[in-house]
């Protein structure tokens, strides 16, 4: 099996699991609970808090709530702070290209008198500061722009894009950073409001984490128990977030080390699909390398796709083999081809994937692109 | 008052002369089957009726279960009385007051002709005391409840609650029929009205992967897991397609090449039929609804076969289809999003009236005969019981490790 697909979900890392059977085991205790036994889970919990806000030197500024997921993080940043905020104003600004938990958190504002603000980015699929500056004004609350987009990897300048919010003293700079956590460095720092997903780097499904500034407060999208600082009721995951706190620790230990053997992987499939016939590359040049997104002009995504997963290769696409075909709004934004942004695929790359396995992929591609029948 | 047994009336079985008791003791076996979630009931078949002793269960999850048994016309709940008149009355009166409308009627059978009083009397006694004794008035033509009487040797059985049963034949009497699948709303409809007739299944679905997912096989098989309430056990052939399609788009001229397919589609499907021991295939196919289902292009198709082809939905609208299939449960499933057939092999402009000669022509430029074959014997099986998979024994394919 060759998994190209570490942008959707990754396996965990051995020591993740490690941690996670062993405090589901020992410490199963409720952290809320008043006994001796809760206090030694909660204990636990706050460990890994620290240990998370450490590794990215955000201790002294910031503070975390855990969530369930990336998903979470963006409605409980968006939608919190909004509520909490909007005598201060109503405009919030996002970009054409964010994930759909943002730009679908924020269209549920709009009923709200909110006034979404949604940038165009660049053709390589970036947010312009000058675009920024200029929808900039002083209704502004909040900002929100991803680190590393999920489709096409392309990076935003987050320091130079949180200097032009900052130059606005009521705005808010949310970043959800999902494809950038120990992947891609940026100015943690820079950012009031940080979303991630533990999955997406080597822990558990159903654990994440927004990190906020300290003088920051919100409204708790959950109604219930007063867990996470009263922000986000249920009982906290601690099991799953000690072994996130590793996870991330793990990955941010190794980035430049595996970044380069990405790099690797990610250049040689760059360069020798872009002299392919009936190929085009979407991701941008200077993008993250865990991440290459390319079209095929002649044939269905969906059907090459299927023919890779017979080969048990798995990648991603949006487009499906129906009649009422979803498409790319990333690519679209990006000002790609309609025919491109319905037939995108996405190969997406962790430390574990290797050159051979890039090497296999081209070999059972090619057939693939000889084989098929063209749209 | 608890009631006592159910009442099971036959559907079309009346018309039947001596092959009667064979319909019986099939449809007496179904029942025993369908019932065997509550072991403690006991299924009694004779020539008119048959009877299940209800034993404390209850009443509404015996008759649920029995209305998805082909062959049952009604079942009605009956109470148990003692053979004198004042209890008899005194039934009468609790049973009829339980019940919904303004007018009764009393219907006495007396199989039981020792018993003092003739039918119209005991009718006449009960009829009376009810009118007395509750707010329901006498209409012996319309009656809004039946108040049914059965008085035998052991004792007298009243009922006046009809349930509809499926309708249709004992499943087993009318022979397996091969249907074929695709995934879509009509198909599972048109298996479900073939076991309602008493029809055994078995299906065959034609699969072009890379052009098709994978996915479109676990959907079907959700769909076999609904239809396995009406037959236990389930065969679904999956035919590996691929070849032949694209050979068909490589030699066919494009508005052709459904009606070839469809005409590869009953071939593959006559051979199989024969194979599997089946005495007909059957389609989901409605007149008119799409350019291969219009009567010219029904002609054109069915050309290539003299096997009986079944077409239970040939005259429903795409209306009576889905709203079929959202009783029997399998619309929910047909509408998930992958398809049978890509985009990819969907003409522009699909003939509507093909020549059965053109069709010949088409065919004349490439040797389909051995891929036909082919596709036969690399049939895929899968089965399904009871809601749930079973292994073949004869599958030697390794499963897909991940």
């Amino acid at each position: 099996m060759i998994y190209f697909d570490n942008a959707a979900t990754t396996s965990t890392l051995k020591g993740a699991e490690e941690i996670f059977i062993r405090e589901n085991r020992e410490d199963f205790a409720n952290p809320s609970s008043a006994h001796a036994f809760g206090r030694g889970a909660s204990k636990k919990l706050e460990e890994a808090r620290e240990s998370i806000l450490e590794d990215l030197h955000l201790d002294k500024t910031h503070t975390l709530v855990f969530t369930s997921g990336a998903t979470e993080s963006n409605n409980l940043a968006l939608k919190g702070l909004a509520f909490h905020y909007q005598k201060r104003g109503k405009r919030i600004i996002t970009s054409s290209v964010e994930h759909p938990s943002v730009l679908n958190a924020l269209k549920e504002l709009v009923p709200f008198g909110f006034d979404v603000v949604i940038l165009p980015v660049t053709s390589e699929g970036k947010v312009d500061p000058e675009t920024l500056k200029k929808a900039m004004n002083n209704e502004t609350i909040l900002v929100s722009i991803m680190a590393v987009n999920n489709e096409v990897g392309a990076i935003n300048d987050v320091s130079a894009l949180a200097r032009i919010v900052h130059g606005f003293p009521k705005a808010y700079f949310h970043v959800d950073a999902t494809q950038a956590m120990t992947k891609i460095p940026f100015d943690y720092a820079s950012c009031d409001l940080l979303s991630f997903s533990g999955h997406k780097f080597g822990a558990f499904k159903g654990s994440g984490a927004l990190i906020y500034k300290k003088s920051i407060v919100f409204e708790a999208v959950n109604a219930g128990g007063e867990q996470e600082q009263g922000f986000r009721a249920g009982t906290v995951n601690m099991p799953g977030n000690v072994a996130m706190a590793y996870a991330l620790h793990e990955g941010l230990k190794n980035l430049k080390e595996h970044e380069q053997s990405v790099r690797v992987l990610h250049d040689y499939l760059q360069q020798n699909l872009a002299q392919m016939d009936g190929v085009e590359i979407n991701s941008p040049a200077d993008g993250a390398p865990y991440v290459l997104n390319f079209s095929v002009t002649k044939k269905k995504a969906s059907v090459v796709v299927e023919a890779l997963s017979e080969n048990e290769i798995y990648v991603s696409t949006v487009s499906a083999c129906s009649s009422e075909e979803p498409v790319s709004y990333v690519l679209l934004a990006m000002g790609k081809s309609d025919g491109a942004a319905h037939n995108s695929i996405r190969l997406s790359f962790s430390s574990d994937n290797t050159l051979e396995e890039g090497k296999r992929f081209l070999e059972v591609f090619s057939t693939i692109m000889m084989g098929v029948q063209d749209r | 008052m608890n009631p006592d047994m159910l009442m099971i009336h036959y559907g079309e079985l009346s018309t039947k002369g001596d092959n009667r008791k064979l319909f019986v003791n099939q449809l007496a076996r179904n029942i025993r089957h369908a019932l065997k979630a509550f072991p403690s009931l006991n299924v009694e078949a004779s020539r008119d009726h048959a009877y299940v002793e209800l034993h404390e269960e209850d009443p509404e999850k015996v008759i649920a279960r029995l209305q998805d048994v082909s062959g049952i016309h009604s079942i009605s709940i009956v109470f148990k009385s003692s053979k004198d008149l004042d209890s008899l009355k005194k039934y009468a009166v609790e049973l009829l007051s339980k019940e919904q409308g303004e007018s009764f009627k009393v219907n006495v059978k007396r199989a039981d002709k020792s018993f003092p009083m003739s039918s119209y009397d005991l009718a006449c006694a009960l009829g009376d005391y009810c009118l007395d004794h509750t707010a329901f008035k006498v209409d012996v033509h319309h009656p809004d409840v039946n108040l049914d009487v059965d008085v035998r040797e052991e004792a007298a059985y009243l009922s006046c609650h009809d349930y509809l049963g499926a309708g249709g034949y004992p499943l087993g009497m009318n022979g397996k029929c091969l249907t074929l699948l695709s995934g879509g709303i009509d198909s599972p409809v048109a298996a479900y009205l073939l076991l309602r007739r008493g029809i055994r299944i078995e299906c065959i679905h034609f699969a072009a992967p890379p052009y098709t997912s994978d996915a479109v096989i676990d959907k079907l098989k959700d769909i076999l897991k609904i239809l396995n309430t009406y037959q236990e056990d389930i065969k679904l052939n999956v035919v590996p397609f691929t070849e032949l399609q694209l050979a068909i788009y490589k030699n066919v001229d494009e508005p052709y090449c459904i009606t070839i397919m469809r005409r590869m589609m009953f071939r593959i499907a006559e051979g199989l039929a024969k194979k599997e021991h089946c005495l007909a295939i059957a389609t989901g196919e409605s007149v008119g609804q799409v350019a291969s289902q219009t009567l010219p292009s029904m002609i054109a198709i069915n050309d290539v076969t003299n096997f009986p082809v079944l077409r239970p939905m040939c005259t429903m609208d795409k209306l009576d289809s889905i709203a079929l299939a959202e009783k029997i449960g399998t619309y929910e499933i047909s509408i998930r999003p992958y398809e049978d057939c890509c985009t990819i092999f969907k003409p522009k402009a699909p003939k509507t009236k093909p020549q059965i000669h053109d069709c010949e022509f088409f065919e004349s430029k490439f040797d389909w005969k051995p891929m036909v074959e082919k596709c036969i014997a690399e049939v895929k099986s899968y089965l399904l019981v009871d809601g749930v998979e079973k292994q073949f024994a004869e599958d030697s394919k390794p499963v897909l490790e991940k």
